[in-house]
């Protein structure tokens, strides 16, 4: 526990944590500093002088709160006359050379002058002579693309470069109100978090070239994720709307603070992986390459499984634990085989000591304390001797096609339930589409054993059920996410003492006893 | 009027050579210095009121007083030759005439503050001062005055020159001091101050050319003999750079405290060509200018200058005559200060520029009672919100045109006639 301190936010007495900086220390208890170039993660600069405040102590007139910690006692002045009249008047500055185009800025909504021009100014315009005119719609590279015209030269989005990502692509080059960021020529970005740099940038200078022009900000919807991209389960928001007549689609993945799994970034693949949830869905019941209904869909399944005399059953390392345990109960009631053999999602050497992982499943350690076998042996084996093959939303050929397994496998009867079209759903008798992950709820363990819970973000205009859902409809015992964590608290030692209506937002660490490594 | 202490050897003939200087006496303190304590060194340097030449006019010794002990880190002395500022020609003397001076100031500095490794951070357009003050360090060098053991002792003294790239921002010591360290030579936030943490995160001591070759004199002579010149509270002499109208211009030392009509009359031999004094800058172009009546009851000193609301500076005093334009003046100013804005704080990177196109615009005719109000207000809104005193440096002598000439700006403003058809008029 941090030590306290009280101090005085214009005369009232708060309390807050000592040795921060008064912008994280005040903001805490719900005072905003209005700052454009400090941020968090990337350490007080002092450049944009929005942040200055007064203090009662003798010192210089006004100090930066971003490079002021906060002391015993002291006491900070925002509301004083002189303290406003510097805000409007940093307002000011910051918007004489900027082109005002928020009708045609992606920024707009949620724009940082927006809101303080709101907030801090409110007065017209005393520019009367020509503005200074900078680059426009600079191709940056990784997506990124910047309007030097919009930018409050913050910095932040050199510091990300130089402090996160230690690639150093972007500087300011030049002085006076010539001074911009740019690249060196030649040498754009060129790291797998670039796009961050858009959300870092508190203007619309950086702009995200797969969003631009896409949508109005005000107009989506912003509910809470995670990113099923890989094993690490970055914290999201998933932005999405419905428009008119149309469907529920969703525009963008932005990164959500979470300092025990991603803190506030993640990486460019993972954030443009929104895209795999729109596009490439399998939208129908197929029955031997014949459309049909959702209810016959269920039903030749039942039928299938009611003639089989040795089934096996594929769980996904993306399924959530509710479901993964739904199947593994439904396998034992048809006296299934069941594997979680998954290498297909596993992309080798390509993790990084930041936040990507080889892992592009989202909850294999789920697969691991619910002690579902992922070997690729025991799969061969099984698939050998099984009559049935049904795959769980389970796509082996993830990453990369294996001829060998792809012929076993496409021998055998195959279902595949899935939420998108892929070798699975081509070699299957039956194809039955599911919900994914933006739209059930679920709980997921990440690659350092974080407990996290999701909600279902978005409602397609054809509503898919998930797997658990599924497996009900099977006969299966699982009612719905809370009915299935009973069985697994008493099954699974990890998970004993989770309350699942209790985990925190950060998520729970879960102390795993002994390392169980499985492989994939 | 004129005294000879740090110009004492000015007139020599190659006094830039160490023989020469030698023969008149250059490094004549060591055996003293190496006699005495450190502290006792500072003491010295405290009790002769030496105040830093570099503008500020902060006591040397109280400053070096601000020190850290036992850091663990080196501390570095930096000697600010960045001389950059419009009006002031004082140091570049120095580095030519009589650079071993400077190198025997280092020596007793480093001495007293327990400093091994020295920065002389010199602006690079002073090209044949860089060669001469190279060519005095490699000679102190080779006749073992720098180098492992100074003088035979066991202490030793590196000196780097490094050049500039022509930035007058890095004339600030925090900006000087990212320079050095292969930085965009940009002011750092204070605190922490470079005392404490400076050049390479480790305790430092900035100070000017001038202020550095003071110390020969004061410690041979001792320091009564530097405080009989000048005030109680500004002791001393200064190498002031007089420029503009005046009859004689030139490099003067004088003692501090004289008159500065005095000054002009005896010594620069009075406004030029008979006319009349308009305003005096007294102390570089960013320190306010002072009106004709202001300047017959100035005295050359930090005090009295600060009672005139304005600032003792470097000691580049210009004089105005009475044919000078006010706003193509504050135009001039203001283009150099925001040419050499760094641009990193908001009010200073967009507001100099704001400010240089208003009076670009009161100049062509163009402008409004509304724009010379602007501009005033400007310079209050810019001041003192920035991280260094860069803005302040362009906003209060402007202020001091717009509040003492105001007559002027709103001529513009009224006539709507442009300064080129002004002077055709004429």
């Amino acid at each position: 526990m941090a030590e306290m301190v009280k101090l005085f936010v214009n005369g009232e007495e708060v309390e807050v944590e000592s040795g921060k900086n008064l912008i994280d220390a005040i903001g805490a208890v719900g005072i905003e500093i209005p700052h454009l170039c400090y941020h968090p993660a990337l350490g007080a600069d002092g450049n944009c002088r929005m942040c200055l405040v007064g203090i009662e102590d003798g010192r210089p007139p006004v100090v930066p709160a971003c490079k002021t910690p906060a002391r015993e006692g002291m006491r900070v002045q925002l509301d004083t006359d002189n303290i406003k009249k510097i805000q409007r008047d940093i307002m000011e500055f910051e918007l004489i050379n900027h082109p005002v185009d928020c009708p045609i800025c992606d920024q707009a909504g949620e724009c940082k002058l927006q809101d303080y021009y709101m907030a801090h100014d409110l007065q017209d315009s005393r520019m009367r002579v020509p503005q200074v005119t900078k680059g426009k719609k600079m191709d940056f590279g990784c997506g990124v693309v910047h309007d030097q015209e919009r930018c409050v030269v913050c910095g932040r989005c050199v510091r990300f470069t130089r402090q996160i990502t230690k690639t150093g692509e972007l500087g300011i080059i030049n002085r006076t109100d010539a001074a911009r960021v740019n690249i060196f020529p030649g040498r754009p970005l060129n790291n797998r978090y670039a796009l961050n740099i858009v959300d870092l940038c508190p203007v619309g200078a950086m702009t995200s070239r797969d969003f631009r022009f896409k949508q109005r900000v005000w107009f989506l919807k912003k509910d809470k994720g995670i990113c099923h991209g890989c094993a690490r389960g970055c914290n999201i928001f998933i932005d999405h709307n419905r428009e008119k007549y149309k469907d529920d689609v969703i525009y963008r993945y932005r990164p959500r603070l979470n300092s025990l799994v991603n803190g506030y970034f993640m990486c460019d693949e993972g954030r443009l992986s929104y895209k795999e949830e729109n596009e490439n869905r399998l939208t129908a019941t197929m029955i031997e390459g014949k459309e049909t209904s959702f209810e016959d869909g269920i039903q030749r399944i039942q039928q299938e499984l009611n003639q089989a005399k040795k089934p096996l059953m594929l769980i996904s390392p993306n399924s959530t634990l509710e479901q993964q345990w739904a199947v593994k109960r439904i396998a034992t009631l048809y006296g299934a085989r069941c594997s979680g053999y998954s290498e297909g999602y596993v992309k080798a050497g390509d993790g990084d000591d930041f936040l990507i992982c080889d892992d592009k499943s989202a909850n294999r350690r789920g697969l691991q304390l619910l002690d579902i076998d992922c070997e690729r042996t025991t799969l061969e084996q099984a698939l050998g001797e099984c009559d049935l093959f049904i795959s769980f939303d389970n796509d082996p050929f993830r990453f990369g096609n294996n001829e060998e397994l792809r012929n076993a496998i496409a021998a055998k009867r195959v279902i595949a339930i899935s939420s998108h079209e892929n070798t699975m759903t081509e070699i299957s008798k039956v194809a039955l589409p599911v919900a994914s992950y933006s739209e059930y709820d679920g709980t997921i363990v990440n690659i350092n054993n974080v407990l996290q819970s999701f909600t279902r973000a978005v409602r397609k205009n054809e509503e898919r059920i998930d797997i658990l859902e599924v497996t009900r409809l099977l006969g299966g015992a699982v009612r719905d996410n809370a009915h299935a964590w009973p069985g697994m608290k008493t099954t699974v030692e990890e998970l004993a003492e989770v309350h699942p209506d209790r985990i925190p937002a950060e998520g729970l660490q879960l102390s795993v006893s002994e390392e169980s490594h499985v492989s994939a | 009027m004129e005294v000879k202490i740090l110009s004492e050897k000015f007139d020599i003939e190659n006094a830039h050579l160490l023989e020469v200087a030698k023969k008149h006496g250059a490094y004549s303190t060591l055996d003293k210095l190496f006699a005495m304590e450190p502290a006792a060194v500072t003491e010295e340097v405290k009790k002769s009121g030496l105040r830093g030449r570099g503008g500020a006019g902060f006591p040397a010794g109280v400053k070096w007083g601000f020190l850290p002990k036992d850091t663990g880190k080196p501390t570095y002395l930096a000697v600010n030759s960045d001389e950059s500022e419009p009006a002031t020609f004082k140091d570049r003397y120095i580095l030519v005439r009589d650079p071993h001076m400077l190198l025997e100031g280092i020596i007793i500095c480093c001495w007293a503050i327990g400093c091994n490794d020295v920065y002389i951070y010199i602006r690079g357009e002073y090209t044949t001062q860089v060669k001469v003050l190279q060519q005095a360090i490699d000679e102190a060098y080779a006749a073992g005055y720098l180098g492992d053991k100074v003088a035979g002792q066991d202490f030793r003294v590196d000196v780097t020159v490094h050049r500039g790239a022509g930035a007058y921002v890095c004339g600030e010591e925090t900006a000087l001091l990212e320079s050095i360290e292969g930085k965009k030579g940009q002011p750092r936030s204070k605190p922490p101050f470079p005392a404490v943490e400076g050049l390479y995160s480790s305790p430092t001591i900035i100070n000017n050319v001038q202020t550095i070759a003071s110390l020969p004199f004061i410690l041979t002579n001792g320091h009564e003999a530097y405080t009989a010149y000048g005030t109680e509270k500004s002791p001393g002499t200064h190498l002031f750079g007089i420029s503009g109208h005046v009859e004689k211009p030139g490099m003067y030392e004088l003692p501090l405290g004289l008159p500065l009509m005095e000054v002009i009359d005896k010594v620069a031999g009075g406004v030029w060509k008979g006319r009349k004094l308009k305003g005096v800058i007294p102390g570089g172009s960013s320190t306010p200018v002072l009106t004709v009546e202001e300047a017959k009851t100035v005295t050359l000193d930090y005090e009295s200058m600060a009672a005139h609301k304005t600032m003792f500076g470097s000691g580049g005093i210009v004089v105005l005559d009475e044919t000078v334009d006010c706003v193509k003046l504050v135009e001039n100013l203001i283009n150099f200060y925001h040419h050499e804005s760094c641009g990193q704080c908001t009010p200073c990177r967009e507001g100099l520029g704001w400010m240089k196109k208003i009076t670009k615009k009161l100049l062509a005719g163009q402008g409004t009672l509304a724009d010379v109000d602007l501009l005033r207000e400007l310079c209050d809104n810019i001041e003192m919100k920035t991280v260094c005193v860069l803005s302040a440096a362009c906003t209060m002598p402007v202020r001091s045109y717009l509040d003492k000439f105001r007559h002027e700006f709103e001529a513009y403003a009224i006539d709507n006639v442009s300064a080129d058809a002004k002077l055709q008029g004429n």
